[in-house]
């Protein structure tokens, strides 16, 4: 802990404050009727005026994180890639569309932050056409990046308002460029953060830049033995109140590709213990073995309805659950993880706060039991003290 | 409790491995039979140690696979290790193995070493007192290597470079670096028990018109990251060119440089060794012209002065060779070895020259990417294409270098990528090819080359 000495690093979550200091880690509930920097300043004041603006760290997931859409030509190339790279810049999808079905494709009545349209190596051309156009014309978006075919960006930009065009993210190889589109994903974020005016005030204590936290945890995995009892492979589930992330070791998937990462982030948006609870709730209710686990947790679907403790430790089993089913072979999401060669899953968030070791290998086993028909038992790791983070922003 | 300790704990906590005992496994590698380490046997034997290939799934069969290349008057057992434990894939190799077992059918390709776990195989593994190596293929190695060491196999193939780029497409090269330091530190940590566990790098890579230079540059880095970690004994290695003078060539360069790099990272206790595969790519189906592929290249180890010579079979060509033909391969060989007397020592100082500048001309590159540790400069240099492996399916390899036989049937580089070799070396090489041809001619040359022993 010798990097945080003189220090202050701070997590702005949609539940929580976190302050990291070399002494200790505090946890603050938010008032959700207070501007974001004046609850702060207001709970934490004694602890921040000991520090100077450029000691000051701050990553945050309060403004909700950025959404995008993307519009590709296959799975294999150009969605998979722009779906990647969105998820490890801290972004959330809404939805991805393959051109081809994209006459077919409902259009998302939400607004999105950014659109991104993909497509083709270099030497092709012709590749989009009207259709996008049309599509594009009922879809409420804020910013619209163009990363494909260097062919095709005249006539796109010709066709398409306020298009931002950056270098193909798949080269002649087919392998996967992310840099620039990164590095743009996350000045959007920076923008966002700019635009919000609760948390554009944080900067009256920070002169240092604001990051995602999903991009923090993400940068924190390859030092996190140094901390926990861990080994590779591995995943990390941050359960939060609006979201949670699965951050995986990324040899745990068979279809690779080459980037910067050691770890892949997903996040499923709609999968929360406070603000998505609704979500979970639903998502549970279609999970066919939910009922069996409310079973073995002694507890009957009347659970639901309850607003306790019980219910909410229920709930945060539930996450756990139905999470690593939507990883596994059972329920195919943007990825299948290997979980059987799992060898720890470590849990941060406030689930950690709220359940016990036990609990979490209860459900895990029942979830290797069932779903995998496996003995398998990674180890757990829970992030107790719900600093995991800090690791990532040191070496920021 | 160390790190790699930890670590240890939680590898060795797995539905698949009964109850490992780590003082157990101790006590017994501190007690074992010195014969069963290879790395004694290259210090007291004063011969080319001959080693088969082979595995099969059941103790029995794999037994009895022992017994007679015992009778061959082997010098080291191979424990090959079926694809399934390869991938980690226990639970495939556990259902296998029973199938087998039940049928008399191998429903496996080698031995499932993990599944029978090191208790059982430890039976078999020390019988017949002689030294065995592990040879598998294995991105993720750490709880094979556990168990193998836990069996008496004190040799333990492969490296993170040389398992993966020749073998695997997805398997992300930063972790298979990581995985194999903890091999290596588990290797160096039981060394300091007993005679030293010896590492062997994979020198055949591809097999596919692999250049010199790249099969040196693979072997020195993996010999480098080993012996930082504090390995003791190491064997370099690489197979049959298909050019007698190109072998020797690369017998004299490589011995050169791995003394001269391990020296420059300051590590002067380590002993290294040399190992030649007899040739690696496609046989011929006729199965007297396989035996006269095999005598050559058992001619060319003598020529090149290796320590170890590793074994083909005249059934190369038609599937998994039979333990009759395994042992006869090892008899030959060793009747041949017995014979091979006054041989010439033979030396090409030109060509020496060009490779030896090649080599550290890529080395240096490697050295000077700005990376904080070894296993990053390297796993940079590959991802950059500084160090490129023709026909490597890894999606993280390059593939700009092409190479083609010159008339001599010298690998030579036509096409270098981005590899740094030094614009001389690069145009002596491509002085050497008759590249006035058109481009579907040369494609068939290549073609021809890569198939030229069958």
């Amino acid at each position: 802990m010798s990097k945080l000495e003189n220090k202050l690093l701070i997590d702005v979550g949609s539940t929580y404050f976190k302050l990291c200091t070399k002494d200790n880690v505090q946890q603050h509930f938010r008032d959700f009727n207070k501007d974001i920097y004046d609850d702060l300043t207001y709970k934490c004041a004694d602890i921040i005026k000991n520090y100077n603006k450029e000691n000051i760290h701050i990553c945050s997931s309060a403004n909700g994180g950025l959404s995008t859409l993307i519009i590709g030509i296959t799975n294999s190339f150009s969605l998979k890639y722009a779906t990647n790279i969105a998820f490890n810049s801290g972004i959330n999808i809404i939805d991805t569309v393959l051109f081809r079905d994209i006459e077919k494709t409902s259009i998302p009545s939400d607004l999105i932050d950014v659109v991104i349209v993909v497509g083709g190596i270099d030497s092709v051309s012709n590749i989009f056409d009207e259709r996008l156009f049309k599509f594009l014309d009922g879809l409420n978006y804020s910013n619209i990046v163009y990363v494909g075919s260097e062919k095709d960006s005249a006539f796109l930009k010709e066709n398409i308002q306020n298009l931002s065009i950056l270098p193909n993210i798949i080269n002649e190889k087919l392998h996967v460029e992310e840099e620039n589109l990164k590095e743009y994903l996350t000045n959007l974020y920076q923008a966002d953060i700019m635009g919000k005016e609760d948390i554009k005030h944080l900067y009256n204590i920070t002169s240092n830049q604001i990051f995602s936290t999903p991009y923090i945890v993400n940068k924190t995995l390859p030092m996190i033995d140094s901390k926990f009892k861990v080994a590779d492979p591995y995943i990390l589930i941050d359960i939060g109140g609006a979201t949670t992330d699965i951050h995986y070791s990324k040899d745990l998937v068979e279809e690779n590709m080459v980037t910067e990462n050691e770890y892949d982030r997903l996040v499923f948006k709609k999968l929360g213990v406070y603000k998505s609870k609704e979500s979970l709730i639903f998502a549970a209710k279609n999970n066919e073995f939910v009922y069996e686990l409310l079973a073995h947790l002694k507890v009957t679907e009347n659970i639901f309805e309850e607003s306790s403790e019980k219910a909410t430790r229920i709930l945060m089993q539930l996450a756990i659950f139905l999470v690593l089913c939507k990883v596994s072979a059972y329920r195919k999401a943007y990825v299948n993880l290997k979980l059987n060669a799992l060898n720890s899953i470590v849990l941060t968030g406030g689930i950690t706060k709220v359940l016990k070791q036990e609990e979490i290998e209860d459900i895990v086993t029942f979830f290797y039991k069932k779903i995998l028909n496996s003995q398998h038992n990674p180890t757990i790791v829970m992030d107790n003290n719900y600093d995991v983070w800090t690791l990532g922003m040191l070496e920021k | 409790m160390s790190l790699l300790q930890e670590e240890r704990n939680i590898i060795l906590n797995n539905e698949h491995v009964d109850n490992f005992d780590f003082a157990e496994v101790e006590d017994f590698v501190k007690n074992a039979s010195k014969d069963l380490f290879i790395s004694y046997n290259f210090k007291t034997k004063n011969k080319m140690l001959v080693q088969p290939r082979g595995g099969f799934p059941t103790y029995d069969k794999m037994f009895a696979l022992y017994d007679f290349f015992d009778k061959a008057d082997v010098d080291v057992l191979p424990c090959t290790i079926d694809s399934n434990t390869r991938l980690n894939d226990y639970a495939t190799a556990k259902k296998m193995l029973r199938l087998s077992e039940e049928n008399e059918v191998d429903m496996l390709n080698g031995y499932p070493l993990v599944t029978h776990g090191y208790r059982t195989s430890r039976k078999m593994m020390t019988h017949f007192n002689k030294p065995i190596s592990l040879r598998h293929g294995t991105p993720d190695a750490r709880l094979l290597i556990e168990t193998a060491i836990a069996s008496g196999i004190f040799e333990i193939e492969g490296g993170p470079i040389t398992y993966l780029l020749p073998y695997s497409k997805n398997f992300p090269l930063d972790k298979a670096f990581l995985y194999w330091k903890y091999v290596e530190r588990v290797c160096a940590e039981y060394s300091k028990l007993n005679e030293p566990i010896n590492r062997e790098s994979f020198g055949p890579l591809t097999a596919t018109l692999v250049p010199p230079c790249i099969t040196i540059v693979i072997q020195l880095l993996e010999m480098l990251l080993s012996l930082e970690e504090g390995v003791k004994s190491f064997s370099v290695s690489f197979s049959q060119t298909g050019s007698m003078n190109q072998d020797i060539v690369m017998g004299a360069v490589i011995r050169k440089l791995a003394r001269h790099y391990s020296e420059e990272i300051g590590v002067t206790d380590a002993d290294i060794h040399l190992v030649y595969h007899q040739w690696m790519g496609a046989f011929p189906m006729d199965q007297n012209y396989a035996s006269q592929l095999i005598n050559m290249s058992t001619v060319i180890a003598s020529m090149v002065g290796a320590n170890k010579i590793i074994t083909k079979t005249k059934q190369e060509a038609s599937g998994i060779p039979t333990k009759e033909a395994n042992a006869e391969t090892v008899a030959n060989t060793q009747y041949l070895l017995r014979i091979l007397n006054g041989l010439p020592k033979l030396k090409d100082e030109q060509e020496e020259e060009i490779l030896t500048a090649e080599v550290m001309a890529i080395m240096e590159a490697v050295f000077n990417d700005p990376a904080d540790t070894l296993w990053r400069k390297v796993f940079n240099s590959i991802k950059n294409g500084t160090i490129d492996v023709p026909f490597s399916p890894h999606i993280i390899n390059n593939n700009e270098m092409i190479t083609v036989r010159d008339r001599n049937k010298n690998i030579r580089i036509i096409k270098r990528g981005k590899v740094p070799i030094p614009h001389r070396c690069f145009e002596y090489e491509k002085n050497q090819c008759d590249l006035n041809k058109d481009t579907t001619s040369i494609v068939n040359d290549i073609i021809h080359d890569i198939g030229i022993m069958q």
